[in-house]
């Protein structure tokens, strides 16, 4: 057999796992995708019960109470350009998609990562399948998942959800592991039970390593979220796809003003909240 | 005299001819040492594990400042950690207040750690997004006690180490000084019978050093508590301790307090060590005074009774100042109203360098 017939029955292989995993499956994905979608929908309804300028506000807001008054008074005004760029439902669905993504990826990576932080034995295992992840162009991510969710959001959501993952889980391991040595041997001298050292000086210690890891499990997904317009996932994405396809040059820049102005106010949200978190005192 | 109370009080620490031994292989290692008596070295070579700390024992009493002083790698950092099990012995028996620590449980070594035996770390180790007082309170609040109830004890330890005006601050605001009193504070808040005291002094300079070394001994003494005090500045060990132990290489070589250490060194090691440090406040008027009968002989013509007097506590540097407001040159060492022995200027002299005098060298 040449090297061109076992890569042909690999691809075959591939395939037909691909389509057994859909049809015997179907149940599961089914579900996989109707709750994901169902997630989704949530978010986006909220985002749109209130007009743009109410959400415009609140976050106006927010930045002041988080960062100061100038970066809130521009986030305002950003955010009322997206919509006066006609593009304010494509911009919330888009933030629907980050936020649901990043919340899944923490809820996986921060736990995990917590565990992996313990066991040693487990991080070994699962740094690897990070590595393999993170090198893989995160196109990939999009098949497998459209051969198994269907066109839609909930597949643009598992791909986020892979892409946004490893950061999560890296940062918040390396945050437990972190602890300093003196530390454990205050707190075992302090005679504190296992859950003591670890809410007590394990996670304040490991708190600025885990937001750092929110941060970029947000970004990845940001990165991802435009990718994923590709596959129908709605939102910026999708409407960029769209420009370039036909060429729209204005509309693609448009959507992307939209997408950098959306990822540097969560971006800037996420450090504000991290330096609350730990530093915060004064 | 301070020592003698202690010598007859109960005994808090003790520390039953303990070994350390690191490496992967230690209960062959510990085995070997055991029934074939290899050498420290052979089982390096032989073993591939370090002996931490060889046949370690001491005894700490209620009201006791325990000094164990040691250079780096002499394994006075690995012996205080055996004292409350953050390092368990490969071999022998740690007994805290009657209790072996090896047979206790979890919660039983946890209770032990947090209500009998407090300490305090070089690193200082102050949570750095926590006050001073949340600092201070630290182990009232894993032992689960209301916060105000906490709040108010640590408190009144942070006012006796002198910060009360601080607690409201953070670490990061605070001198090294200041830090370690606040690491002192938080061993006292849960009034511990026991403080452990690893290095705790050796990364302030020395004038804020003196300074809370004159302190820690008062408040421990006030306190009535019992200390371990490792360090590797025999000065130190002199000024805070009761007692000083020596150690080398993970043995004790001697064991006794600042004057018979100074006066009778176990080896020439700890002669070494003892060579540089200042005798006058050291050396007692027992240890240099010759008999009444020498005196007597050397000055046929002098009355011992009408010398000025002292006590036998009275160390050397009292004895110079004595003598210099004499015109005579003998001070008379009186003890329940008998002379028992003179202090010439030749014998002080003799203090001061060093050399014992004849019939104390002779015995």
């Amino acid at each position: 057999m040449d090297s061109s017939g076992l890569t042909a029955s690999f691809d075959t292989f591939i395939d037909s796992a691909l389509e057994w995993l859909g049809d015997n499956g179907e149940f599961i994905f089914d579900a996989v995708r109707s709750s994901l979608e169902g997630m989704y929908d949530g978010v986006v309804w909220l985002l749109e019960l209130a007009p743009f300028y109410v959400v415009a506000l609140a976050i106006a807001l927010l930045g002041w109470r988080l960062i100061g008054f100038w970066f809130g008074a521009m986030a305002g005004l950003a955010l009322i350009l997206c919509a006066a760029m006609g593009l304010w439902p494509e911009t919330m669905s888009t933030l629907a998609l980050v936020a649901t993504a990043t919340a899944l990826a923490l809820l996986v990576g921060v736990p995990a990562g917590v565990v992996a932080g313990f066991v040693p034995a487990l991080d070994r295992v699962v740094e690897p399948v990070l590595d393999l992840i993170q090198t893989l162009p995160p196109y990939i991510y999009l098949l497998p998942a459209i051969a198994l969710l269907g066109y839609g959001p909930a597949t643009a959501l598992v791909a986020t959800f892979i892409v946004a993952m490893p950061p999560a889980f890296r940062l918040t391991s390396l945050g437990i592991r972190m602890t300093p040595h003196e530390f454990v041997e205050l707190g075992q001298a302090s005679g504190t039970a296992g859950w003591q050292m670890f809410f007590k000086i394990r996670l304040p210690f490991a708190m600025p390593s885990i937001m750092a890891g929110i941060n970029q499990s947000l970004m990845m997904a940001f990165g991802m979220v435009v990718i994923a317009g590709i596959v129908g996932s709605g939102g910026l994405g999708e409407t960029i796809y769209g420009a370039i396809r036909t060429l729209d040059i204005a509309k693609s820049i448009d959507a992307a003003i939209a997408i950098v102005i959306l990822t540097m106010i969560l971006d800037r949200f996420t450090q504000g909240v991290a330096s609350i978190g730990y530093g915060g005192k004064r | 005299m301070r020592t003698a109370s202690i010598e007859s009080g109960e005994v808090l620490v003790d520390c039953r001819a303990v070994w350390k031994i690191f490496g992967d292989n230690t209960p062959a290692a510990m085995k070997a040492i055991t029934e074939r008596g290899l050498s420290k070295k052979q089982i390096l070579q032989e073993y591939n594990c370090v002996v931490g700390v060889a046949n370690a024992s001491l005894q700490v009493r209620r009201g006791e400042i325990f000094c164990i002083m040691g250079l780096s790698g002499s394994g006075k950092s690995t012996l205080i950690r055996l004292l409350n099990r953050l390092i368990a012995p490969s071999l022998g028996k740690v007994v805290v207040k009657g209790k072996d620590l090896a047979a206790l449980n979890a919660t039983g070594l946890r209770a032990m750690r947090a209500k009998n035996i407090g300490m305090v770390f070089q690193s200082v180790a102050l949570l750095p997004h926590r006050t001073v007082l949340e600092n201070a309170a630290f182990g009232l609040e894993v032992q689960g006690i209301s916060k105000a109830e906490r709040s108010k004890t640590a408190e009144a330890a942070l006012a006796k180490v002198g910060l009360a005006d601080w607690i409201a601050r953070y670490p990061d605001e605070l001198s090294g000084g200041m830090q370690q009193r606040v690491g002192l504070a938080r061993a006292i808040a849960a009034d511990p019978e026991i403080i452990l005291m690893d290095e705790p002094f050796s990364a302030l300079d020395p004038l804020i050093r003196r300074q809370l070394q004159d302190e820690f001994r008062q408040l421990t003494k006030e306190l009535g508590k019992s200390a371990v005090f490792i360090t590797h500045d025999l000065e130190e060990a002199i000024r805070i301790g009761d007692r000083i132990a020596i150690m080398k290489d993970g043995v004790i070589i001697q064991v006794g307090t600042a004057e018979e250490i100074v006066l009778q060194p176990a080896d020439p090691y700890v002669a070494e060590f003892v060579a540089g440090i200042s005798r006058l406040h050291l050396i007692k008027a027992h240890s240099v005074m010759g008999s009444v009968a020498e005196y007597q002989r050397t000055q046929p013509n002098s009355d011992v009774n009408a010398l000025l007097k002292t006590t036998p506590e009275a160390d050397i540097d009292e004895l110079i100042s004595l003598t210099m407001q004499t015109e005579r040159d003998g001070i008379a060492v009186v003890e329940d109203g008998t002379v028992i022995g003179v202090v010439t200027p030749r014998s002080l002299l003799r203090g001061v360098k060093g050399s014992p005098p004849p019939e104390l060298a002779a015995a």
